[in-house]
């Protein structure tokens, strides 16, 4: 009889909202449980519960029938449950092997490291992952892509016997995450029990057994992968049918004059970049991670020095000495990093919508609390953030809540927005978010405003932009159309085959 | 009204109410004649505090923002050393005064720059210019000996009192206190510096300037110990190379006490004002019954680890988190919170 990890009549609470709500159900050993659900459905509160961070109000964990209460992170590893969170954990300053042998370095009696050892196994490991990386490589110095791997290289080590993977794939190119999923079904093949959330849909079909279906904190369906369709699936998540997500934007049908011209830019990063971005434009960059799509966005907006090259705004040629100097010049950036670089996490949405426009809100000296709030209180209409109340601190707020208060930000009457840069601006959020969006995007366009819609997701790049810029290592590999554009074409030329 | 009322006790600021009610009510009982509260004795503290709240002002300020300067200690022993030559040499106590809070924004505005250009760690930077060279000038200046201060106005500054009674030092750091107070809580300017100690990057990215906040920021704490330094060799009717340099770490301590994060963007002028009104009264408390400074010393720390600890409890309660048995670290707090991610909260 293979193993089972139950969640039985899981019930977690946090201030004004009930996370998890009677959460029952089981994962058998040798199969791969897809979590899916909604930001804020309560996915991540599970995992935490599963790996002792949390503990939960009522219920309980039972591992191949024995109750489990885990108090601490500690004793749910020793149990041999691992969780690979969406945030790594790994220490920066030390190598490969350091990190993956962190608490259970090979040694002898006094302590003392066993180098040669530790080398050999964690390369022992490297070789089963089939990744071109040493042990001794810091693991600072690695690809965003390769540190995620060294994190599941962690939990592989251990051996343990329940692995969950939270939204695993999120930096990672094709290249890793067929890697992973090798990975991940000879775990299968072992009898592990493997739980998996993700919000690509894609991927759920491609490796998953099963799905359980989580909103708003409770349990809405479990599937059989292989019995059900991408549209039942998003539809128990949504908890009603987004149609075509695509077919039903509304779109800019008025595109007008030039807006934005970059000639042969160059920078430390990008060579050669030139396009033009025209009024109510949504002009897309497709690529792979690291193609440069992110860095020509930071060249216009001010952040990386410009080398040569020509950027014309409305035909006066410019050149940003800081972000400040753009956003005066009604160039808006949404960063690909929302928490890193574009919330501040602890103060409140009100503070967050209002930062750039503070000398605009003001009464005499002092800033007009009133008017601050009311513009605040306009952002959380217009875009339905879901928050109790303009004075919730935005890391408080789901993902997608925290983009559109971002989008808020810059969009606000207070501001004059004529071309914003939208870098990423659907990563880590929902299905149904998403859809709300893409609507956004096509709205800012028909309002005239020039966008640029940087995203990894071929799918959503493809269908929202009126044309699409190709990027490959730093360089422009192809241009196309919507009409033209198919996700073959456009990556084969965003990986140069 | 009901809503506003229970924010107010789960709020920090009601802490330290209740902290500063319980240490004023315990040596109020225990004092001899419950001289605790007598007039006489409330202005001591007060007094006591003078120097204090002038080196907490700049520094919380700075700590808000996201650095930390251990210099203004130090720029008052300059600035007492300074304003006392500059008298001696027969310059009218205003232009002596002017200039010596002038130099002091200028060690500030040096702090900014080994600081935002040459990129030093705040903590050695701001040490290498107080301890050493401030101080070192101050040293050179008089070449190693004490100035005796005696111009009636500093004297008057130092130690006079304003009809009524009331000491002018007190008066000077109390407005500055709330003037200062109330720009951090009420102005742009105030709000620019919780949005760049809370996030730089998305300051920056939102078009504020954060690099010449971090100018104007020292530059204040430079003028604020500089004026320190005035203030106390008017009272002291001295200047030497001691002075306010022990001033420092009480004042952040306080700071820390009231509110203020060290990782940065939180925290307000009212919370440090009571962090401080308690380590005094504190302190004041334990002269009068008799308890050596050493000990003093001791009660102290003792008193400040409490506090962090009842802080903690309240900040657990009302997170409704039972954390699992961990060692107190402030920064896994808001690691925690950090970590909460795409968060399950909304």
């Amino acid at each position: 009889m293979g193993q089972v990890l139950e969640f039985v009549n899981i019930y977690k609470a946090f201030p004004g909202v009930q996370a998890l709500q009677d959460v029952s159900f089981r994962a058998d050993g040798g199969k791969v449980t897809a979590l899916m659900g909604e930001n804020g459905a309560g996915k991540s509160t599970l995992l935490k519960i599963l790996s002792g961070d949390l503990r939960p109000d009522r219920g309980h964990v039972s591992f191949n029938g024995e109750v489990k209460h885990f108090m601490s992170p500690h004793q749910s590893l020793n149990s041999g449950i691992s969780v690979i969170y969406q945030e790594r954990q790994l220490i920066n300053s030390m190598n490969v092997m350091e990190n993956i042998f962190l608490e259970d370095m090979p040694g002898n009696k006094l302590g003392i490291i066993n180098r040669s050892e530790l080398k050999r196994r964690t390369q022992e490991i490297i070789d089963a992952f089939g990744l071109p990386i040493r042990p001794t490589d810091i693991v600072g110095n690695l690809s965003v892509a390769h540190q995620q791997m060294v994190e599941i290289m962690k939990a592989y080590r251990r051996d343990s016997a329940v692995i969950a993977f939270d939204e695993p794939t999120a930096p990672l190119t094709d290249k890793e995450i067929t890697i992973l999923f090798k990975l991940i079904r000879q775990l299968r093949e072992q009898g592990r029990i493997i739980l998996y959330v993700s919000h690509r849909i894609a991927e759920i079909f491609q490796i998953t057994d099963e799905i359980v279906v989580l909103k708003d904190g409770r349990l809405v369906r479990t599937f059989n992968t292989p019995e059900t369709t991408e549209r039942e699936l998003v539809r128990a998540m949504v908890g009603r049918d987004i149609g075509d997500t695509y077919a039903n934007l509304k779109r800019n049908d008025k595109i007008g004059e030039a807006l934005l011209e970059v000639k042969n830019l160059v920078t430390d990063y990008v060579h050669d970049v030139s396009f033009t971005l025209r009024r109510g434009e949504i002009l897309g960059f497709a690529g792979l991670i690291g193609a440069g799509r992110t860095e020509v966005a930071r060249a216009i907006f001010g952040v990386d020095p410009v080398h040569s090259g020509e950027i014309k705004l409305e035909g006066e040629t410019v050149r940003f000495k800081s972000p400040r100097d753009a956003i005066a010049r009604g160039i808006m950036l949404c960063p690909e990093d929302r928490k890193e670089q574009g919330l501040i996490l602890q103060r409140s949405i009100r503070d967050n919508v209002t930062m750039p426009v503070l000398s605009q809100l003001r009464k005499g000296i002092f800033l007009d609390r009133k008017s601050e709030t009311a513009l605040a209180k306009e952002a959380v209409r217009k875009y339905s953030i879901r928050t109790p109340s303009v004075e919730m601190q935005v890391m408080q707020l789901s993902g997608g809540n925290q983009q559109k208060t971002i989008l808020g930000r810059w969009t606000s009457e207070k501001i004059e927005t004529k071309i914003l840069i939208l870098d990423e601006p659907t990563k880590g959020i929902d299905v149904g978010t998403k859809a709300e969006v893409y609507q956004m995007v096509c709205d800012f366009a028909k309002q005239g405003i020039g966008v640029i819609f940087i995203s990894s997701e071929l799918t959503e790049v493809l269908n929202v932009s009126d044309n699409i810029i190709v990027m490959h290592n730093g360089h422009i590999t192809g241009r196309v159309s919507r009409a033209e554009a198919t996700e073959e074409n456009v990556l084969e030329m965003a990986m140069r085959i | 009204m009901r809503a506003v009322f229970s924010q107010f006790i789960k709020s920090k600021t009601f802490t330290l109410i209740v902290l500063l009610v319980v240490v004023v009510v315990f040596f109020q009982v225990t004092s001899p004649g419950s001289s605790f509260l007598s007039p006489a004795n409330i202005k001591n503290i007060l007094d006591s505090m003078v120097i204090y709240i002038l080196f907490a002002i700049g520094s919380g300020m700075l700590i808000i923002s996201g650095y930390i300067d251990l210099s203004p200690g130090f720029i008052g022993v300059f600035a007492g050393i300074m304003v006392g030559s500059l008298l001696g040499n027969g310059i009218p106590w205003y232009i002596s005064a002017v200039l010596t809070i002038a130099a002091g924004a200028l060690f500030g505005l040096f702090n900014a720059f080994l600081v935002d250009v040459l990129r030093i760690q705040a903590f050695i930077a701001t040490l290498a210019t107080g301890s050493f060279i401030a101080k070192g000038i101050a040293m050179i200046i008089t070449d190693g000996k004490v100035l005796n201060i005696t111009d009636p106005t500093i004297v008057w500054i130092g130690t006079g009192k304003l009809p009524g009674g009331i000491p002018v030092a007190i008066v000077i750091s109390l407005v500055l206190i709330i003037v200062f107070g109330i720009i951090l809580a009420k102005t742009k300017f105030g709000r620019t510096i919780y949005l760049c100690g809370g996030n730089v990057t998305a300051a920056k990215f939102a078009g504020l300037n954060p690099r010449k906040l971090t100018y104007i920021l020292f530059a204040i704490n430079g003028a604020l110990g500089a004026l320190a330094g005035v203030i106390y060799s008017g009272r002291m009717l001295i200047a030497n190379f001691t002075s306010t340099s022990n001033y420092t770490f009480p004042a952040i301590t306080a700071a820390i006490l009231g509110g203020i994060s060290f990782g940065g963007g939180s925290g307000g002028m009212l919370g440090c004002f009571l962090g401080l009104l308690i380590i005094n009264s504190f302190n004041n408390g334990l002269t009068l019954l008799g308890v050596t400074p050493y000990w003093q010393s001791v009660f102290s720390g003792v008193l400040l680890l409490l506090a962090l600890t009842f802080d903690y409890i309240s900040i657990r309660n009302r997170m409704r988190i039972k954390p699992a048995k961990v060692h107190y670290d402030p920064r896994m707090w808001y690691k925690r919170n950090r970590n909460r991610e795409d968060g399950e909260i909304g």
